[in-house]
């Protein structure tokens, strides 16, 4: 097989890499920068991100305001040196971006225009249109090829990486539209694989985000934080689980039952809020995990819509006007209308929770460095402990571009002088790995990858949903450790070299049934209730900070198994209080 | 970007000469193009009049003759709606190059000012007014 | 109800040539190509190649020809077609596998017009840009790299070297943002022989573009631009 050799490895081309590999070919422009991705870098599903990237930017919002909005956000499991630390450095990687020539949104003056946000204290969220991930990804894309530096190698999915006593070696990768394998050697290798969402059946992800990079870095040795953590965005459209931004109702738009009525004022975000003036932290500016808690509270209560057979309530944008909708939300429009074919000018939109993110991930420092020398986790695949139990909309994007910065500047500062690369040792491996693959091919059988994954997926949403019980995670962790069996045993019937789609889809299904388990071990675990963790168990239903104030860590035992530790969350200047929105926080306020 | 060669083998269809007759879009746009032609005959009779003008009298009237036919006629009337047709097809397309108002508006100042033209170059050389 | 899906399958380990092979895909009124080639995929034939990622039209990914009009897979619906339709990858691309086309082309082209913003100014703060001034280029800016304007561009599938809709879509992006000053740097390539002025408005590429946005208004705005530019560089020495 080839081998390349290379300074920095960055593993996938969304906000996060992209932002790392420009931040280490600006300190390193002499360096060779190995940018991989498993789709062309526009296809990273950062490109779907709606609402908006937050940093403090009002003269009347203040460092502490966003520090508390996201520490309470995150039900206090956030790392709150972290916290201190993103949102200081928030406002210049926004400013960074526009220099980049990112279309921000406008004020009329010329000046940054910013939209309130879900559990958000003030406005603060930065937005372009209602596309920002979109523009974000392509203005960080397009500014990475003005650098010599940065290599891209598109179409390139990681099987492993190599690793040899706590120190990474490099990566072996299958090159696509070929099926060569790549020994690629480099001491540094940052890990920007996205989430995990496509795990759960109902999901606003593309196909793509199927937690690679944390299975990756989970089978050497390194701790998956906080993986019972799960997002469920409240309104995503009925059967596809397709996004509709949390910037509609930043703008005004309103969550109704089947009776037309706003049920969310019972559900502790009230007294409901005039239409048209939507106020902060109130009602549908509530976060993620209360919106999405209080649907599946009305449907056991049977106030739901129906959509074509799916539970449903109703995002109302009616009282916005037809020119509003079209100035601010026109993909919001296009997509309700392609899709479930409703005009948002005339009818509500049908909308219910669908997994959105991963608030956990590979634990790392404050650089994005893992316990592994050298290798680097950054944005939704890492847990750098910004979201802690629950995150908060438009914090993510920001993420991207803070900590994809750190660790790029860590991992360039940090290069070694010399080339001290082992070949041999990475050989061995990826001989051995490489001997695994050929192994895995064979003759068409009983079930099929796609049957499997089906089966894994209709289980994490039953098992590990917006509502957990005992009962309902064990049977989900049988099920997935049969499916484990029956993936084991399975064979990939096409032998074809050049884009075997059955292949890669074997290996995803492969890499997210071991996150699969992280993310339902951790939540059996995890004896109470917390942020996006909510279980019906009695005794369980509440926050325990007394038991609970600390981060799972699951780690790959020597049998194959999930272990679990614990670590305690850091805190500094935000003591653990009651989570309150609407009129319950202004007494506290 | 590394290349083995291998199992690769990229699959090229060259475009067929008849691309055009694939879609009628692509039939429109040849038809647009093809307007020429008509035009290039006009021209080539109004330099054939022109230089039988030059000629004299007797030159002068033959052309008339020719182009009095039913055959010179029917062409020429085909080519008007050629004109006509570039003419639609043109003025659509201007506002695209030049979105100096809103396209509605400017395809009908255009329509506007090739009538009003007309109407002035025929009360010119006395055919009406 | 069914309908039958006809697709042009490639494997260039076995196949001189794509061929035609059937497909029987059960649809509701809102299933779309994409939806009908994942049921294929998973439940009658594994070894289907195509891209795609989103399922929102955003990511470009999973463009093909659906009767030989060029498409995003995700947002065409098969209510919308007859009993029989057929589909094949992109026009104009040499083809890997089944449905998956090679766009390093595309790629080569987009870089070859610089499409960053090029200002050297080392300010702290965000430029100033009105409304007015974003919106100016702000419908350019939202080409989700599909391809779908070079499949329907019959001068580029004559020609690969001209630099094509989207690329030139990009420079004008960039020409027309009120923040960049490096127009200059970008007009050699638009104002060469396969810059703007290979393109003859055919404008099937606005038809298709899945953004609406006007690859051919963008492109023939870049020969008046060209035109100026040209003009202007005679008198001045």
């Amino acid at each position: 097989m080839q081998v390349l050799t290379t300074d920095i490895i960055v593993v996938g081309g969304g906000g996060a890499g992209l932002r790392a590999a420009i931040a280490a070919a600006q300190i390193r422009p002499d360096a060779r920068i190995s940018l991989l991705s498993k789709v062309y870098p526009m296809r990273s599903h950062t490109v779907a991100a709606e609402g908006g990237a937050a940093a403090v930017t009002l003269a009347e919002d203040s460092l502490d305001a966003h520090f508390q909005d996201t520490v309470a956000g995150s039900d206090w499991l956030a790392d709150q040196l972290v916290v201190e630390h993103f949102v200081k450095a928030a406002y210049q990687e926004l400013v960074q971006l526009e220099h980049w020539g990112c279309p921000w949104s406008r004020k009329a003056d010329g000046s940054i225009q910013v939209r309130r946000f879900g559990g958000m204290k003030t406005e603060r969220t930065w937005f372009a249109a209602d596309k920002t991930g979109f523009h974000i990804l392509h203005t960080l894309f397009q500014t990475s090829l003005q650098y010599p530096a940065i290599q891209r190698l598109d179409e390139f999915f990681v099987l492993d990486l190599l690793v040899s006593e706590q120190q990474v070696l490099g990566v072996l990768a299958l090159q696509l539209n070929s099926g060569e394998l790549f020994q690629i050697l480099a001491p540094k290798v940052i890990l920007a694989t996205g989430g995990a969402g496509r795990l759960f059946h109902y999901n606003t992800n593309g196909g793509i985000v199927t937690g690679d990079g944390m299975a990756l870095a989970y089978r050497h040795g390194v701790a998956l934080r906080d993986m019972e953590f799960v997002q469920y965005h409240p309104t995503g459209l009925p059967g596809s689980g397709i996004l509709i931004t949390e910037a509609a109702r930043g703008e005004g738009g309103i969550l109704l039952n089947k009776d037309g009525y706003r049920y969310l004022q019972d559900y502790g975000l009230g007294p409901e809020t005039p239409l048209g003036q939507p106020k902060n932290k109130y009602m549908e500016l509530g976060p993620r995990d209360k919106l999405s808690q209080a649907f599946w509270q009305q449907q056991q209560a049977g106030l739901t819509g129906d959509y074509q057979g799916h539970a449903v309530v109703y995002l109302d944008l009616r009282h916005l006007g037809a020119q509003k909708l079209a100035e601010r939300l026109p993909f919001i429009c296009e997509l309700s209308r392609s899709y479930v074919n409703i005009d948002p000018v005339q009818q509500p939109i049908p909308i219910r929770p669908a997994v959105h993110y991963t608030m956990g991930g590979i634990l790392t420092d404050l650089h994005g460095e893992t316990s592994i020398s050298g290798l680097y986790a950054i944005g939704e695949c890492a847990s750098v402990g910004l979201h802690g139990a629950n995150r908060l909309g438009s914090n993510s994007l920001t993420e991207l571009l803070v900590f994809g910065k750190a660790a790029g500047e860590h991992a360039a500062q940090s290069l070694p002088p010399t080339n001290n690369s082992q070949p041999t040792a990475a050989n061995i491996q990826a001989q051995s790995r490489q001997q695994q693959l050929a192994s895995l091919f064979g003759a068409k059988q009983q079930h099929s990858v796609a049957s499997l994954r089906k089966a894994m997926t209709l289980a994490m949403e039953q098992g590990c949903g917006i509502y957990r019980d005992d009962a309902g995670m064990q049977q989900c962790r049988s099920t997935l450790l049969e499916l484990q069996q029956q993936l084991a045993k399975l064979k990939v019937s096409d032998h074809s070299k050049v884009f075997n789609s059955e292949l890669i889809q074997y290996l995803e299904l492969s890499f997210g049934l071991d996150v699969a388990l992280t993310i339902c071990e951790s939540a059996l675990a995890r004896k109470e209730s917390r942020g996006a963790h909510q279980r019906l168990d009695p005794g369980m239903t509440q926050r325990n900070d007394q038991d609970f104030l600390q981060h799972t860590l699951a780690y790959r035992a020597a049998d194959g198994s999930v272990a679990l530790r614990y670590q305690p969350v850091r805190i500094t200047s935000l003591p653990p209080a009651a989570r309150v929105y609407g009129a319950a926080a202004k007494q506290g306020a | 970007m590394p290349d083995s060669a291998g199992a690769r083998r990229p699959y090229l269809q060259p475009l067929s000469r008849s691309w055009w007759l694939k879609h009628s879009f692509f039939l429109r746009y040849m038809l647009r193009e093809a307007t020429v032609l008509p035009l290039l005959f006009f021209c080539g009779c109004l330099l054939a009049g022109l230089y039988s003008l030059a000629q004299g009298e007797s030159q002068y009237q033959s052309w008339l003759a020719f182009m009095a036919q039913p055959w010179v006629i029917a062409l020429n009337a085909l080519l008007l709606l050629a004109s006509f047709y570039h003419a639609k097809t043109f003025f659509e397309l201007f506002p695209r190059v030049m979105p100096l108002l809103p396209a509605p508006l400017m395809i009908a100042g255009q329509w506007l000012g090739t009538i009003a033209v007309a109407l002035l170059l025929l009360w010119l050389f006395g055919a009406i007014g | 109800m069914e309908k039958t899906i006809i697709i042009q399958r490639y494997n260039p380990e076995q196949d001189q040539a794509p061929s035609a092979e059937r497909y029987q895909v059960p649809f509701d009124h809102s299933t779309s190509v994409l939806d009908a080639l994942l049921y294929i995929q998973q439940q009658l034939d594994p070894t289907l190649a195509f891209r795609w990622s989103c399922r929102m039209a955003i990511c470009g990914s999973c463009g093909v020809m659906v009767n030989k009009i060029p498409k995003l897979g995700c947002k065409t619906f098969l209510r919308d077609y007859p009993a029989e339709l057929t589909i094949s990858a992109l026009d104009h691309f040499p083809i890997e596998k089944d449905l998956i086309s090679d766009m390093a082309v595309f790629l080569d082209h987009l870089q070859a017009v610089k499409p960053y913003l090029i200002n050297d100014s080392k300010n702290t703060e965000p430029h100033r840009q009105t409304p007015a001034q974003l919106k100016k280029y702000q419908k350019f800016s939202s080409c989700i790299n599909c391809g779908l304007c070079y499949a329907a561009c019959p001068q580029f599938g004559l020609n690969p070297e001209f630099l094509g809709p989207a690329a030139i879509v990009t420079a004008q992006r960039y020409n027309l943002d009120s923040r960049d000053q490096g127009k200059a740097q970008r007009m050699p390539q638009l104002n060469g022989k396969n810059g703007v002025w290979a393109c003859t408005f055919v404008g099937f590429c606005a038809d298709v573009c899945p953004k609406h946005l006007d690859p051919a208004a963008a492109v023939n705005q870049g020969k008046v631009a060209s035109a100026t530019d040209m003009l202007i560089s005679i008198f001045k020495p």
